[in-house]
C-alpha cells in the first residue's frame, strides 16, 4: 500500500498532470494530421523526455501514443486518409459512414471503443505483468536467448508482405545492433576509426531517421496535399453510443482482448492488432456483407484492438525488456537513458515507479475521452493543417533532436543515412518494424548467447537442459518449422479431398 | 528490377560483412569470437538476397515469355529529387551551421521546403523565421543544448 501512495505521490503533481495534458494535446494533433505516425511523435518527443524525470517522460510517451491511435481515426472517417496506420483497417467503413452524415457518432463510438480497449489492456498489463516478473526472476541467460530469438522469429512471422523483406530488414537491425565494441573481447565493429561509434549505433537518431526522415522523404517524393475539403457532419457524438455499446459490447471485448493478445506479440503492433480483430469480427459477424460498406461493427472490432494492443505491447517490454511494438521499443531505449533497466527487477524496486506507471496509464486513457471530445468537434482545425508547412518544421525538430541526443553532428549523420536507407527499403515494401527489434534486441541476443557459452565452455546443449529455456527453445523451433507444417498439412488435405472426390 | 538490384546489393553487402568479419580477433578461451554474429548476418544479406533476386528473375522470365508484356518502370525523375531534399538540406545543415548558426540554418532549411511545396513567400517566410527561433531558444535556452550560434555571436 505504502508502494502504492508513493506511486500515486510520483503521478499526483502538477508537472506530470501538465506532462500528460500536454502530450494528450501533441498526441491528437499528431494522430489527427494524415501523414504523421503514431511512431514518429514517440520518436519526435523522446529528445525532449530526455531532460524530464522518469514518470513524466515516460507519461508523455504513454499518453501521446494513446491518443495519436485514437486521433488517427478523425483524418480516416472525415478524409477516408487514416491518420496513422492503425486506423487503416476501417478506413473505408468509417469514411462511408461520414458521407452518410454520421461522422461525429461514428467518431464518438471510436473514442469509446478506444478508452474501452486502452483500460481493457491497462488492467491486463496491472494483473498479469506482475505475476510474469515473478516467473521471469528465475531466468538466466539462456531463457534470454531464446525469448530474444522468439521475439525476433515473431517479428519476420508476424509482418504484413514478403517474410524475406522482413527477415532482411531484421538483419539490417542485427547488423546495426553490432556496432561498437565487443563485449567479450572488446574488440571494435563496423565503427571506422569513429570513437563517437565505439559505444554503438544509438537508438533515437535511429529511430528519428527511420520513423521521422523516412515519412519526410515520401511526402516530398509525393505530389498529395491531403488538402480535399471535407464534408463536416453536425451529428450528435455521444447519443446513439449507448444504444451501440448495447449492441457490439462482446465486439468491445473480443476486440480488445484480441488487442491485448496481439500486443503483446514482439513485432506486432496496433494496425496488425486492429486488422486481425477486424477479420475475426467479421468471420463471426452475423452481417458479413455490411463490413466494407460502412457498418459500425468492424469500427468496434478494430478500434477497441488498436488501443488495447498499445497497452498489450508493455507487458513484454516491461517484464523481460522485449519490445512488443515500434513504440514500446522506443521505451526501452528511454528506460535504459533513465537508468530503469526493463525488466522483473523492475517490479521489485520499491520506489512505487511501477505503480506511476500503471496509475499513468490509466490517466492517458481517461484523458482521452474529453480531450477526444474536443478533437471531434475542433476536427477541421486538424485535417486543414497544411503539410507543406508542417513537414519543415518536422524536418527542423528531427535536426535538432538527433543533435540533442549526445550533443554531437555523428548523431545527424546516422539519422541522415538511416533516414535515408529506410525510405528506399519502404519503397520497396519492406517493413521497418523488424529493423527496430533488431536493434534493440540485437544486443540481448548476442550478449546472452555469448555468456551461455563461456559458463559451459561452448556446449550447444546446455541451451536445452533447463525445463523453461527447453521449452522457449521447442517454441521457436516450432515457430521455425510452422511454415512447412502448414505445407504439410494443405497437401495432405487435398490430397485426402481427391481421394474422396474419385471415390464419389 | 528493383527487386532485383536490392536483392544483388544485400548479397554484396553479406560478402562485405562476411569479409570484414573475418578479420576479428578469436578468443582463446571460446571458439566463438566477436566475428560470430556479424558473420551470420553476412550470411543472411547472402541468401535473403539470394532468394529476392532468383523470385525476381523467375517473375521476369515469366513476363518476357508473355505475349505482348512489356517491361517498363516509369521513374518520375523530379520527385526523385524532389524526395532527396530534406537530405541534402540536412547535410546543408552539418556543414554550415557552425558558420551561419543553428537558427539561420534552420530558418533557410523550412525556407526553402516551403517553396518547393508552392507556399506564399510572406507565409514561407514568416513561418520560417517565428519557427527557427522557437526551436532555437526551446532547444538552446530552455533545454540547454549547445546549438551552434555562428552569425548570432557577432550581434550578442
Amino acid at each position: 500500500m505504502e508502494v502504492f501512495l508513493l506511486g500515486l505521490q510520483l503521478v499526483l503533481n502538477v508537472e506530470t498532470l501538465l506532462v500528460i495534458l500536454a502530450a494528450a494535446l501533441f498526441g491528437v494533433f499528431v494522430g489527427a494530421v494524415p501523414g504523421l505516425t503514431a511512431t514518429m511523435a514517440v520518436a519526435l518527443l523522446v529528445p525532449i523526455t530526455f531532460y524530464m524525470d522518469p514518470v513524466p517522460a515516460i507519461a508523455a510517451i504513454v499518453t501521446t501514443s494513446a491518443m495519436a491511435i485514437f486521433a488517427g481515426d478523425i483524418p480516416a472517417t472525415y478524409l477516408n486518409i487514416p491518420g496513422t496506420p492503425s486506423s487503416a483497417a476501417y478506413v473505408s467503413d468509417s469514411h462511408l459512414l461520414a458521407c452518410k452524415g454520421r461522422a461525429r457518432e461514428t467518431l464518438g463510438m471510436n473514442l469509446i471503443c478506444s478508452v474501452f480497449g486502452g483500460l481493457f489492456g491497462t488492467v491486463i498489463l496491472v494483473f498479469v505483468a506482475p505475476s510474469l516478473a515473478e516467473v521471469a526472476l528465475q531466468f538466466s541467460s539462456f531463457e534470454y536467448f531464446w525469448l530474444a530469438l522468439l521475439g525476433l522469429s515473431c517479428s519476420i512471422f508476424i509482418a504484413i508482405g514478403s517474410r524475406v523483406k522482413a527477415f532482411l530488414s531484421l538483419m539490417i537491425g542485427l547488423l546495426l545492433s553490432t556496432v561498437g565494441l565487443d563485449m567479450m573481447s572488446g574488440a571494435p565493429r563496423f565503427t571506422f576509426g569513429i570513437p563517437d561509434l565505439m559505444g554503438g549505433v544509438n537508438f533515437i537518431p535511429v529511430m528519428i531517421g527511420m520513423f521521422a526522415l523516412n515519412e519526410l522523404m515520401l511526402f516530398y517524393g509525393s505530389s498529395d496535399e491531403g488538402k480535399r475539403l471535407p464534408s463536416l457532419s453536425k451529428d450528435s457524438v455521444f447519443s446513439l453510443a449507448p444504444k451501440h455499446i448495447k449492441e457490439y459490447w462482446p465486439n468491445m471485448v473480443r476486440g480488445s482482448s484480441i488487442g491485448t493478445l496481439i500486443g503483446a506479440l514482439p513485432g506486432a503492433g496496433a494496425d496488425i492488432a486492429a486488422w486481425i480483430s477486424y477479420a475475426v469480427g467479421k468471420s463471426r459477424s452475423k452481417e458479413k456483407q455490411a463490413y466494407g460498406t460502412g457498418h459500425l461493427e468492424g469500427i468496434v472490432d478494430a478500434s477497441s484492438a488498436n488501443n488495447s494492443g498499445i497497452s498489450g505491447a508493455w507487458v513484454p517490454a516491461l517484464v523481460f525488456g522485449i519490445p512488443g511494438d515500434s513504440i514500446t521499443a522506443i521505451v526501452i531505449g528511454v528506460l535504459y537513458m533513465k537508468g530503469m533497466n526493463p525488466g522483473p527487477t523492475i517490479f521489485m524496486d520499491g520506489t512505487g515507479l511501477i505503480y506511476a506507471l500503471f496509475i499513468v496509464f490509466f490517466i492517458a486513457n481517461l484523458v482521452m475521452l474529453p480531450i477526444g471530445f474536443a478533437a471531434i468537434k475542433f476536427a477541421k482545425v486538424f485535417i486543414l493543417a497544411p503539410r507543406k508547412i508542417l513537414m519543415p518544421i518536422i524536418l527542423c525538430f528531427c535536426l535538432v533532436g538527433a543533435f540533442s541526443i549526445n550533443n554531437s553532428l555523428t548523431d545527424v549523420w546516422i539519422m541522415l543515412i538511416i533516414g535515408f536507407l529506410a525510405s528506399i527499403l519502404a519503397r520497396c515494401e519492406f517493413p521497418m518494424a523488424p529493423a527496430i527489434l533488431g536493434l534493440v534486441l540485437g544486443t540481448t541476443l548476442e550478449n546472452s548467447f555469448m555468456s551461455s557459452m563461456l559458463k559451459t565452455n561452448g556446449d550447444m546443449l546446455s541451451f536445452f537442459s533447463r525445463p523453461i529455456s527447453a521449452g522457449l527453445g521447442a517454441l521457436v523451433i516450432l515457430l521455425w518449422i510452422s511454415p512447412l507444417l502448414t505445407m504439410v498439412y494443405k497437401k495432405l488435405k487435398n490430397n485426402h479431398r481427391q481421394k474422396a472426390l474419385r471415390i464419389s | 528490377m528493383r527487386d532485383l538490384f536490392l536483392g544483388l546489393t544485400f548479397m554484396l553487402l553479406g560478402a562485405v560483412v562476411v569479409t570484414v568479419a573475418s578479420q576479428y580477433p578469436t578468443m582463446a578461451s571460446l571458439q566463438y569470437g566477436p566475428s560470430l554474429f556479424p558473420s551470420l548476418i553476412g550470411g543472411g544479406f547472402l541468401i535473403g538476397g539470394l532468394v529476392i533476386s532468383v523470385t525476381q528473375l523467375l517473375t521476369l522470365k515469366s513476363q518476357l515469355l508473355g505475349a505482348g508484356a512489356s517491361i517498363r518502370t516509369a521513374l518520375d525523375f523530379r520527385s526523385i529529387l524532389v524526395s532527396l531534399l530534406p537530405c541534402g538540406l540536412i547535410i546543408f545543415y552539418i556543414f554550415a551551421s557552425e558558420f551561419l548558426g543553428a537558427a539561420l540554418c534552420l530558418g533557410v532549411i523550412m525556407f526553402v521546403l516551403m517553396l518547393v511545396r508552392r507556399t506564399s513567400l510572406p507565409l514561407a517566410l514568416c513561418v520560417s523565421l517565428i519557427a527557427s527561433l522557437i526551436i532555437y531558444f526551446l532547444f538552446a535556452r530552455y533545454l540547454l543544448i549547445p546549438l551552434p550560434t555562428g552569425l548570432l555571436n557577432f550581434w550578442g
